[in-house]
């Protein structure tokens, strides 16, 4: 299995964090692992993204439109790295209401038959009493709705690897909680 | 201690502290800069992680470490000296002596080179200091590879005794992959300086024994290169391709991905390059003679191009077929490509871009989220009162965090470490000299002013300049990822240094007017500029020094929890954006709905130093109605 994926947001969202859980899957998996992390200024408010690739590849850089999964985790920032995704990628937005997304870009989204789904992982973050999980709720969601090649169990159990021992719980806590959410939209 | 060669996923930059504790290494030196700050404190990490006894020192600048480096080499010690491309520049005095004395135990010099670029003011390729220096550079592709050829690096630089460049590009530096750990080299090299004043202190007439020695050195090496296959080989061969290409670094990967998916590995050939200088002439000669044309791919310098002797076959910058800034990223390389193969009537390689994507998401007309100044840093606060005080100034300033005074108009100029005071002196007396005097302000960082500031400082002293210097003092190295500073007198490895004030350096420049106060209080800082101001312009005064102190509100967040101010915006905001325009705190957000501004909760840090800002007074201390407005 090849797998590429996108990760976007602004500083501060756990994009780095978001990245390592699927760097870490990969290794467990024995699978390769190739990323890319954005650092310096963009520390300080600007656009986060970072890149990884899992299986075999020669470089960490995703090239445009072959990318297979983007989650972001802002809705502008969704927009600037949209050009990543394959025809027929998969893309997981952190949004509150799919309504305010801009209809002619999901139209052509559709029309290569990329799968959009939008997910208020802010919202349910928000709900669960930690604002800061959103990028995990996001990872779940996109579990749950079983459009990605990853295993439930194999995610929480990187988790309790990679997770600070103080925020453990709620990690695999807001995990859980978006898988829930996804597998309810599978239904 | 591991030594069952354990997997882990490391940053590029980590890679190569893997490799400098794997190779033995005993002392590691560095100033900070993006992208090479993760060196340091990665061969801190696995220095405690495996118990080792290596020096490491986050030095006051570039050139220090370098000789610091330097000069422990030369008692036998494998040394390192890590920086960022422009640190090298700093560096670059030591670097062009050291490659006459070259060195006794292995010294491997790391800059990081940021083409795009990402993080830099300039896009320079440290490779041509290595040609320039004449001394070796290694040009690793991946975190593996760099994580190998820091062991080779050594390795090298003892054989031959002299200085070895490992350039890594920011796609490598910030690049993660899995890694095989190893267990560290042991070596055992008690310190031994053996004088040899003909060789370390040499007077010219012998400083042409030793270039002559060095180009012989050069010659061996490389032959050494001509012979190599582990860095520099055939990725592809395929018989019959007319089109060759020899690249080097994240190029080099970037490129077979794009062979790969595309199926064109059977169309063209691969020359990679892991030693671009001196290069490996005969092999690369031999390559360009079996190709129609060979196109060279490599950033962001033409140093392999440069050196290739007749290029009549030979693509690249030189001939207008890879562009001449700009970073090489994998949708360049694919045009580069494309047109190349169109050219040469090889293959037709269709465009993939989206165009329609793209129109649709421009006519979003979506806004640059420039970088800026985080809620409640006290570099705003500052940056603030400078402008309510001088609106009208000159406002030289430097590299660091408040580089981003750019958004606030409170920052001119900056052009490199230092500056900030010199640009001071240098406008000062450019204007003194057609009898003007004009409010010069000029801004720099604690850690840039214990990097180069003081030699500036007693200049600008020395020579009668008349200007305020604002030191913005967060007692941290907080744009590079928090490294203590001199101030802070804690070293790299977090044991205790002696900790230098910058009151006293400042007297010991000559300043005899020296306030310091936290920037917090807006009100005191005008007042003190305002009086900073007079003391420059009377016959008996000189240069006002400020130190605006308060600690950076990532490393020491707990000053948060102290003193808090809690602000509310009053029914009196009128929607000017006034505040956001010329505070720009990214707590305060305008509310398009209500056409007011609404303060984030989840940014504000309850500074209250927005009281200050807004003209109508509308944002308050809560439940607070008195206004604390600036006149």
């Amino acid at each position: 299995m090849k797998t590429q994926i996108v990760f976007a947001g602004v500083g501060g969202q756990g994009i780095v964090f978001a990245s390592r859980i699927f760097s870490e899957l990969g290794l467990k998996l024995g699978m390769d692992v190739m990323g890319s992390e954005t650092h310096g200024m963009s520390q300080r408010g600007g656009s986060v993204v970072a890149h990884l690739k899992l299986g075999d590849f020669y470089g960490p850089i995703i090239r445009e439109g072959t990318a297979d999964i983007l989650y972001s985790l802002e809705e502008m920032e969704t927009y600037r790295v949209l050009k990543f995704l394959k025809r027929g990628g998969r893309c997981f937005v952190n949004l509150e209401d799919i309504e305010r997304f801009d209809q002619k870009i999901f139209d052509h989204l559709q029309s290569k038959e990329i799968l959009f789904r939008a997910f208020d992982a802010s919202g349910e973050a928000f709900k669960i009493g930690s604002v800061k999980s959103a990028n995990i709720l996001l990872i779940g969601y996109s579990v749950g709705t079983g459009l990605v090649p990853f295993k439930r169990n194999d995610i929480s159990s990187v988790l309790e690897t990679v997770s600070r021992r103080e925020n453990l719980e709620m990690n695999l806590k807001a995990f859980e909680d978006g898988v829930q959410q996804g597998r309810a939209e599978r239904k | 201690m591991d030594g069952n060669k354990e997997i882990r996923v490391l940053l590029g930059n980590v890679a190569v502290a893997r490799g400098i504790v794997e190779s033995g290494c005993h002392v590691v030196t560095s100033y900070p800069g993006t992208p090479s700050s993760e060196i340091v404190p990665a061969v801190v990490m696995f220095k405690k992680e495996l118990d080792l006894n290596t020096y490491v020192e986050w030095s006051t600048n570039e050139k220090v470490a370098f000789d610091n480096a330097l000069a422990a080499s030369l008692t036998g010690k494998r040394v390192a000296v890590a920086m960022k491309q422009v640190g090298l520049n700093v560096a670059s005095d030591s670097l062009m002596s050291s490659a006459y004395t070259g060195v006794i135990g292995g010294l491997v010099i790391i800059s990081c080179d940021d083409p795009g670029p990402h993080s830099s003011q300039t896009e320079q390729d440290s490779r041509f200091y290595a040609m320039f220096a004449k001394i070796p550079v290694l040009d690793p592709s991946t975190p593996q590879e760099a994580k190998k050829m820091v062991r080779d690096a050594f390795e090298l630089s003892e054989e031959f005794q002299i200085p070895v460049l490992l350039r890594p590009t920011i796609r490598v530096s910030h690049a993660k992959q899995n890694v095989r750990l190893l267990p560290p080299q042991v070596l055992e090299r008690p310190a031994h300086f053996k004088k040899d004043p003909d060789r370390w202190a040499a007077t010219p007439r012998y400083r042409l024994v030793l270039h002559t020695r060095l180009n012989d050195t050069l010659e061996r090496i490389q032959a050494k290169f001509e012979q190599d296959t582990k860095w520099n080989y055939e990725a592809i061969s395929s018989p019959g391709a007319e089109l060759g290409i020899i690249t080097c670094s994240a190029s080099f990967v970037a490129l077979m991905d794009i062979l790969e998916e595309f199926n064109l590995k059977k169309i063209v050939d691969v020359l990679k390059i892991g030693s671009p200088y001196p290069l490996p002439q005969n092999k690369v000669r031999d390559f360009i003679d079996r190709h129609e044309k060979t196109l060279v791919l490599e950033e962001p310098g033409a140093v392999i191009e440069t050196q290739i002797i007749d290029k009549n076959k030979v693509l690249g910058r030189m001939s207008g077929h890879v562009p001449l800034q700009g970073e090489l990223t994998p949708e360049v390389l694919y045009d580069i490509l494309a047109k190349v193969l169109k050219e040469l009537e090889i293959f037709k390689l269709n465009a993939i871009s989206d165009p329609k994507l793209d129109q649709l998401v421009s006519a979003l007309d979506l806004p640059v989220r420039r970088p800026t100044l985080c809620a409640g840093c006290p570099e705003r606060a500052a940056f603030f009162a400078i402008k309510k005080a001088f609106p009208k100034a000159i406002y030289p300033s430097d590299i660091g965090c408040y580089t981003l005074g750019l958004n606030l108009k409170a920052v001119d100029t900056v052009l490199d470490m230092g500056a900030g005071i010199t640009f001071a002196s240098g406008f000062y007396q450019a204007y003194h000299q057609d009898g003007k005097d004009i409010p010069i302000i000029a801004t720099m960082g604690d850690s840039t002013f214990y990097h180069s500031g003081t030699a500036s400082l007693l200049n600008a002293v020395y020579n009668n300049a008349r200007f305020i210097l604002v030191i913005l003092d967060n007692e941290i190295t907080a744009m590079t990822g928090m490294q203590p500073t001199p101030g802070l007198g804690i070293t790299a490895d977090g044991s205790q240094g002696i900790k230098i004030p910058l009151e006293e350096l400042i007297k010991g420049c000559g300043v005899k007017w020296i306030r310091t106060i936290d920037p917090y209080d807006v009100k005191g800082l005008i007042k003190i500029l305002k009086e900073a101001r007079e003391y420059t312009q009377k016959s008996d005064g000189g240069i006002a020094v400020i130190i605006a102190r308060h600690p950076c509100l990532i490393q020491y967040p707990e000053i948060c929890q102290t003193n808090r101010v809690k602000v509310e915006i009053t029914d009196e905001c009128n929607g000017c954006m006034y505040c956001i325009d010329f505070f720009e705190c990214p707590a305060l957000r305008p509310d398009e709905k209500e056409d007011v501004v609404k303060i984030d909760r989840t940014l504000c840090i309850d500074c209250g130093v927005c009281i200050h800002v807004c003209p109508r007074g509308a944002i308050v201390r809560k439940n607070e109605k008195s206004l604390e407005q600036i006149e």
